[in-house]
């Protein structure tokens, strides 16, 4: 089994090995942008949003009954002859399968693809007790062959070239095999029908189990599922518990999206529902029925169930979709973004079912751009759970020290605003008078060098506050402004321009001074406790004011003042308020094009030529995508860009965390800004700024990065 | 959906995965479809040990291919099926209605019966319980399905009840939604038919 999950290191020491494999890069590269158009594509002719919540309704329901749903598939399976075990954990089940085979005289196994048997191990148990295993799957056949796990759920071995699986396929044919992809195809069709046909026993996994007639069903391409379940006297089903589902509708729900969204199919070639155990004229069955068994793994999945904020992971039908769009998979594939399980969910089943260790350290590796959360087939919130196991983690066995330090420092608002002030003046001499950071020796910076860093402001934002603070009278609306730590001392100018425009439009601003770091650095760092203390700050500054809207000119904040603090307070006395301080908050693109409806006759429209990076947090998580775009439009020339609302890889903490990872998103990020021929990029976030401006001050490039703010405020008539 | 645009929507869909989608009047046209198919095609690759078949030359994947050509068609009723018997006797095939487990090794056509189609993504539902059904859909290099119009329905949520009351009878069923042939993109994510199962896959609409 590979593992790149050994040390902390060894991890980063792998990325790179990823990051240097041109041919994994360039496969990923293709797919992830192919992908992305077929999937739309599909999606058209079905009710997308409607499908995902009735795939969550039903599994949830399946995850709070499985017990019920569990006693009464077993009583209609074995109705139809059909035997059904329970395993408690991977041993049990092992151990289940082992002896059926035993009971049954079994020599050979073929198998079709199975997540659950790659969760238990089961080919290396079985191998011991001195069966024969084959995979059937061509992608499974390959990476077995190779000894290899796979690294994607649906493509497993989506690492791998044409080259690599001709050198395979000669080896185990002992004759020199052709590289075209058709003619190897076919070497497997007939090393495998072979196999189908000497095979005692085939081991299926399952999509779903249906308790209300005891069925199974698969979905197959290539139709190796078919033969596994036909061909064999004995068949054995490997199920998780979570694939329970209550009724046949729900099945036919999901299998509309699971498909759309694996590969972006309408239906995969088979999708076969098997109901008891049928005809099977294979020598050794006297009675001409199949022997078929269904194994239920529990492997800690009662206790998940029991969790009220992980329960949801129960939703997923392992389509895949979370690896599909993940900016980090696309640049290192599923080996490193993911253990067992790839992607997204792997990061957090790795925690439940492959120990604390290997999650320790892979789930730091989401960079949070919700990506995977818009496309879920189960609309699991899985930026937030992986967030969720940080906390865990750090509260279970103690937190890394920069997590403790950032605690440390950010618990107090005055501490930690002293420390920015004096940070500013000790940097001053690095900056050569520019808005960078100019004189570190790249030794010091090491990976991070791939970004000039930004010099804090001379003044923060809340210093000039005072003076700059504008008098409107009969406001048609009362804000306050929430700055963000970076916008208040690192780019006060863009909280200046925000405040022109709304002054300008009849708004009156207010700037609370109690305000502090909205706290979603604390949440990416597992900090939990702090980032509670801060949002119960924040609220208190805001309190009592009387504001129609809080605006914010980050989408981070926004995002996290809106959404996350109901998430992380939830169930305190507290839970009321972070509804109504979170339903006042709006991003400024969305205050000013939605409420205050600015209009292309509000500008003097400017002949340069603008293009638009959509923050993460903006487009996914806010789900803003026009107002942007029209505001830019109104006041200058938009030039779209490729991959728009793809994440520039800045991601917070986690750009400090995996610079590799960061610098090479960036640098595909700027490469389609380059296509574009703008001289202006604008973006709705500071972080996006940060990141961005400074990749393209390391690259000398021509192009002005700014805030939409900075924009609107200079074309303002 | 008229019936006419459900049959349209079930072509595209159906061509749009490879599926070749052929309109006939009558049953003996399908049939003779069925033997033309199988006389235009090169004889099955022998994919396994056979002994006792007469093996020819070696086809495209190196392996003996067969000197007897095979349809299978468990499924038809047995007017039809003995037409069929004919026309393939007059061609030297050997045409199977039942035992095509002894020829695991691959066949040329396989004949079926769709119960239903599925417009919305060119889907045909099959009943399967039979394992002589089953497997000369799986082992044969060409698939047909015989689909009557009257029987394609919009998607999978309009077909539920059918389905739930093939299942719930307490006798065991076997049920297979065929889209396509059978595909794969494992190497390269590069599109490629016929791995395991058909090669090609063909449905034949009948008018009732």
């Amino acid at each position: 089994m590979h593992d790149a999950l050994v040390s902390k290191s060894g991890y980063h020491k792998e990325i790179d090995q990823a990051l240097d494999d041109d041919f994994l890069r360039r496969t990923l590269d293709t797919f992830a942008v192919s992908y992305r158009a077929n999937r739309e594509a599909v999606f058209k002719d079905v009710d997308e949003k409607g499908l995902i919540k009735k795939i969550a309704d039903a599994k949830d329901y399946a995850c709070q009954h499985m017990e019920e749903l569990y006693s009464k598939f077993k009583a209609e399976a074995e109705k139809r002859g059909v035997h059904v075990h329970r395993a408690k954990d991977a041993a049990e089940a092992n151990r289940n399968i082992a002896d059926i085979a035993k009971q049954n005289n079994v020599k050979r196994i073929v198998k079709s693809k199975s997540m659950t048997a790659e969760e238990i191990h089961l080919n290396t148990a079985l191998e011991k007790e001195g069966l024969i295993v084959d995979e059937t799957d061509l992608g499974e056949w390959i990476i077995q062959l190779r000894h290899e796990g796979p690294s994607h759920m649906v493509m497993p071995a989506i690492h791998l070239s044409r080259y690599q699986v001709a050198d395979d396929f000669t080896k185990v044919t002992g004759e020199k095999q052709d590289t075209d992809i058709q003619r190897l195809v076919k070497v497997a069709r007939v090393q495998l029908r072979r196999k189908f046909i000497a095979a005692d026993m085939g081991i299926s996994g399952c999509n779903f189990a249906i308790a209300e007639n005891g069925a199974v069903t698969t979905v197959t391409n290539e139709g190796n599922a078919r033969m596994v379940t036909t061909l064999p006297r004995v068949h054995v089903v490997l199920a998780g518990l979570d694939k329970l589902i209550t009724k046949l509708e729900e099945v036919l729900d999901a299998v509309q999206v699971l498909p759309r969204n694996a590969t972006a199919q309408r239906l995969t070639s088979y999708f076969t529902l098997m109901c008891g155990a049928g005809q099977c004229q294979a020598e050794g069955n006297d009675n001409g029925r199949k022997i078929m068994h269904v194994v239920f793994l529990d492997n800690g999945r009662t206790e998940i169930a029991k969790d009220p904020l992980f329960k949801q992971i129960f939703r997923c039908v392992r389509c895949g979709a979370c690896a599909n769009v993940c900016p980090v998979f696309r640049l290192v594939g599923g080996h490193k973004m993911g253990y067992v399980y790839i992607g997204s969910i792997g990061l957090i089943l790795t925690y439940f079912f492959h120990g604390h260790d290997r999650a320790r350290i892979l789930c730091q590796n989401c960079i949070g751009c919700e990506s995977c959360a818009n496309v879920c087939s189960g609309g699991i919130e899985l930026p937030r759970l992986t967030r969720e196991i940080r906390a865990r983690l750090n509260a279970e066995e103690g937190s890394p020290i920069e997590g403790t330090l950032m605690s440390a420092v950010m618990k107090n608002r005055k501490m930690f605003h002293n420390l920015m002030k004096f940070a500013s003046f000790s940097t001053k001499p690095f900056t050569g008078g520019t808005q960078f950071i100019r004189h570190l020796p790249m030794a010091v910076l090491g990976k991070h060098g791939y970004k000039a860093l930004p010099a804090l402001a001379s003044k923060p934002f809340r210093d000039k506050w005072s003076q700059i603070a504008p008098h409107v009278q009969n406001p048609k609306f009362r804000v306050a402004l929430f700055a963000g730590c970076a916008q208040d001392f690192i780019y006060p100018e863009q909280l200046e321009a925000a405040v022109k425009v709304l002054a300008a439009k009849g708004v009156a601003v207010d700037f609370p001074m109690e305000q502090t770091c909205c706290g979603l650095p604390l949440e990416m760092m597992g900090q939990r406790k702090t980032s509670i203390d801060v949002a119960n700050q924040n609220m208190a500054a805001f309190r009592g004011g009387n504001y129609d809207y809080i605006v914010t000119l980050c989408a981070s904040c926004a995002s996290h003042l809106k959404f996350g603090y109901s998430e992380i307070l939830d169930g305190t006395a507290s839970m009321l308020e972070a509804q109504s301080f979170g339903a006042k908050i709006i991003d400024f693109s969305s205050f000013v094009h939605d409420v205050l409806g600015l209009k292309p006759e509000d500008f003097n429209k400017s002949a340069q030529k603008v293009t638009y990076h959509a923050s993460c947090h903006l487009c996914r998580k806010l789900n803003v995508h026009e107002a942007p775009r029209e505001l830019i439009a109104d006041a200058a020339e938009y030039v779209p860009c490729e991959e728009e609302e793809v994440c520039c890889g800045f991601g917070g903490t986690y750009s400090a965390k995996f610079p590799e990872i960061s610098a090479q998103i960036l640098n595909k990020k700027l490469d389609h800004v380059k296509e574009t021929g703008a001289s202006r990029l604008v973006v709705d976030c500071p972080g996006c700024v940060m990141q961005l401006r400074g990749g393209a001050e390391k690259r000398g490039m021509q192009v002005k990065v700014d805030h939409i703010a900075q924009l609107l405020a200079e074309n303002l008539k | 959906m008229t019936p006419q645009e459900l049959v349209e929507a079930f072509s595209a869909k159906a061509q749009a995965v490879n599926a070749v989608v052929q309109e006939v009047p009558t049953m003996a046209a399908a049939l003779q479809y069925v033997v033309d198919v199988c006389a235009n095609k090169a004889p099955a690759e022998i994919l396994a040990d056979e002994p006792g078949t007469e093996k020819g030359p070696l086809g495209p994947n190196k392996q003996p291919t067969r000197v007897q050509k095979i349809v299978a068609a468990p499924q038809l009723a047995e007017e039809d099926f003995a037409l069929l018997a004919k026309s393939c006797e007059e061609k030297g095939f050997l045409c199977l209605r039942e035992g095509v487990r002894k020829y695991l090794s691959g066949i040329d056509v396989g004949v079926g019966l769709a119960e239903l189609g599925v417009a919305a993504s060119g889907t045909c539902l099959c009943n399967t319980d039979n394992e002589d059904v089953r497997l000369s859909g799986m082992i044969s290099e060409i698939s047909i399905l015989l689909l009557k119009k009257s029987t394609i329905y919009p998607d999978l949520p309009s077909i539920a009840d059918k389905l739930r009351d093939r299942m719930g009878h307490g006798e065991p069923t076997y049920t297979t939604f065929i889209t396509g042939p059978s595909r794969t993109a494992d190497i390269e994510r590069v599109a490629a038919v016929g791995v395991h199962g058909p090669l090609e896959l063909h449905i034949i609409l009948l008018e009732d």
